[in-house]
């Protein structure tokens, strides 16, 4: 029967046993490619994955100079790269959005060309930014920052639009709030969850277009790791890399969630 | 000061080439509940649109205590239908939302001075005493979306009425809200007219002046004590509705049993009056609110 019901127990049971089947699963296929081609790197084993995530902690380099770990310059290169990019994207989205959103003289010149643009997939637009900036940080981050900016812009200028009513704007200044403070105490503390659902729902894209960009032109990162290691079927150290992109996707779903409770106790939906 | 709160004169407003309001010229005097009555279209919330200053008149001039409407402002404060709450914000903090804007600036708030937290303290406590006022104190920490139609509506009251503005516009204010939901508000309504005149006794400005459309009709003789109608039921119908009906009403007390066997004929008088539309009249026969009032001043004065 749809939705019945199951105990709790059972629920959780099953849901370990589904990983572990997995788990099990990949193991055997594992040992089996190991048979049939004992130096074979393309399906690891568990053994071997292990060993691929000591490597990527362990100094690279000569021993007497020693150079940072893989996994830290990688780490580093991609989340500067991300959180830079998404911070000047997000900032620049949200005075736009709320803006258009605000005045209708800045919302007539660009809701046109907003609705056009953020419906391009910004992965093709990947094409144009690499001949427009340099290779460099400057590239990653003005990458990232576009990628979001109008979907993002767009998203905002909505939000303002649909949930800040007129009544809410009137009132207001019949309570005496400048436009000033109505941008800031009505209409961005209305948006503000919604601001954080975009940044959430943003993350996905620009890490897609970030690691995109570094398999392509970088010579840190992610991205271009798990391209480098890949080409040599160093799979060990790209799966260690692929699930550590998960453990970024659930901490920052997982962060965004909580500041959103905190900041907007109010929104229940 | 001025003699009036508000004061309207010869306001018209078209909608392209369709007249709605034609000449309108209308005073309240501070302490007035005036209740706004008129078939449904006739241009009610286009005149409260007006008083509030987001939609000017094409013609006349709007003045509230002798100021000029130059846009939505501190004179004239709102409650809307749907409430409008800051959903954001909880009931005492909508209540004191304005008293934040108005004697708070962002750099305050920004560097959050002693000065600020002295002032929030202050607002916070006179938010708290004015939702006492509207029976709402238990309420003080809830959100809007965890409050009944009831409680917000008390909110939105309390918010508007505590800025002390010259006029507060209640555009069918408890359309929304069931039967004795109702009742509470008008009551609450009929103790800002008892502090009226209390403050008038002792010489004070009163502090609750009101301007009310509702479709209501017992509602509007019951908490108002004048009755305006609007409607296009007159001689010069053609060029849009115009005040066909501004009589006084009896007043209430909050313990006053409700009978509305005392004015069932002022209610029929005003139903033919504002809303038949086979009963053509000259705009002005109904009119008289100033002189029934003048008399009144006369008869108590013993002349
Ligand atoms: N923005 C507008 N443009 C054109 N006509 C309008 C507009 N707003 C209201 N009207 C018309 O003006 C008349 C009065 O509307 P309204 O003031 O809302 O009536 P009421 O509140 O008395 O029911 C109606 O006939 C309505 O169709
Ligand atoms: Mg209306």
């Amino acid at each position: 029967m749809i939705r019945r019901d199951i105990p709790r127990w059972l629920f959780w049971l099953l849901a370990i046993g589904g990983v572990a089947v997995l788990l099990g699963a990949y193991e055997m296929l594992a040992a089996r490619a190991t048979r049939t081609n004992p130096l074979q790197t393309t399906i690891p084993s568990f053994e071997m994955l292990v060993k691929g995530l000591n490597k990527i902690f362990q100094p690279q380099g000569e021993p007497e100079n020693p150079k940072s770990p893989m996994f830290w310059v990688d780490m580093r290169a991609t989340l500067s790269r991300l959180i830079i990019g998404m911070g000047i994207g997000v900032a620049a989205s949200v005075v736009v959005g709320v803006l258009m959103g605000a005045y209708r003289w800045i919302e007539a010149p660009l809701f046109l060309s907003f609705k056009f643009l953020s419906k391009i997939p910004q992965i093709a637009m990947l094409s144009i930014y690499f001949n427009i900036f340099e290779t460099g940080e400057v590239l990653f981050t003005s990458l990232v920052a576009l990628g979001i900016f109008f979907s993002m812009t767009q998203s905002i200028y909505l939000a303002v639009r649909q949930d800040v009513s007129d009544e809410a704007i009137n009132k207001a200044y019949t309570l005496g709030a400048s436009e000033f403070e109505i941008l800031y105490e009505v209409i961005w503390k209305q948006i503000l969850p919604k601001i954080i659902d975009n940044i959430r729902l943003q993350t996905g894209p620009a890490i897609i277009f970030l690691l995109a960009a570094e398999m392509a032109v970088a010579n840190a990162g992610l991205g271009y790791q798990i391209r480098m290691q890949s080409r040599i079927l160093n799979m060990s150290i790209v799966f260690v890399y692929l699930a550590i992109l998960a453990f970024i996707g659930l901490i920052v779903e997982w962060g965004l969630d909580t500041l959103r409770q905190k900041l907007c106790p109010w929104c229940v939906d | 000061m001025s003699e009036y709160a508000l004061e309207i004169k010869s306001l018209s407003h078209v909608f392209g080439s369709f007249r709605v309001l034609d000449n309108i010229d209308l005073q309240v005097l501070p302490g007035q509940i005036v209740a706004v009555v008129g078939p449904s279209g006739c241009g009610k919330s286009t005149l409260l649109k007006a008083i509030l200053g987001t939609h000017p008149p094409t013609h006349g001039e709007i003045l509230t205590d002798g100021m000029p409407v130059r846009g939505p402002n501190r004179n004239v404060g709102i409650v809307y239908q749907n409430y409008a709450l800051y959903d954001f914000l909880t009931a005492e903090k909508n209540v004191s939302f304005g008293l934040k804007m108005d004697e708070t600036s962002m750099w305050m708030r920004f560097l959050a001075t002693r000065k600020y937290f002295a002032k929030r303290r202050d607002h916070l406590k006179k938010s708290l005493d004015f939702l006492n006022v509207v029976g709402l104190s238990e309420a003080c920490g809830k959100y809007p979306h965890e409050m009944s139609g009831g409680m917000k509506q008390r909110v939105a009251v309390a918010q508007a009425f505590i800025m002390r503005p010259k006029i507060v516009l209640l555009d069918e204010p408890f359309g929304a809200l069931d039967e004795a939901m109702r009742e509470d508000l008008q009551m609450m309504l009929l103790r800002f007219y008892q502090e009226n005149l209390i403050a008038k006794r002792e010489g004070r400005r009163p502090e609750y002046t009101i301007l009310m459309v509702t479709h209501e009709l017992n509602e509007a003789i019951y908490v108002a004590d004048r009755v305006i109608g609007l409607s296009r039921f007159h001689t010069q119908g053609e060029q849009g509705a115009a005040i066909v009906y501004d009589r006084p009403c009896p007043v209430f007390r909050p313990d006053d049993p409700r009978d509305f066997s005392k004015f069932v004929e002022q209610r029929e008088e005003l139903r033919r009056a504002v809303f038949d539309e086979n009963y053509i009249k000259d705009r002005n026969q109904y009119v008289t609110f100033w002189k029934e009032l003048g008399t009144l001043a006369n008869s108590v004065a013993g002349i």
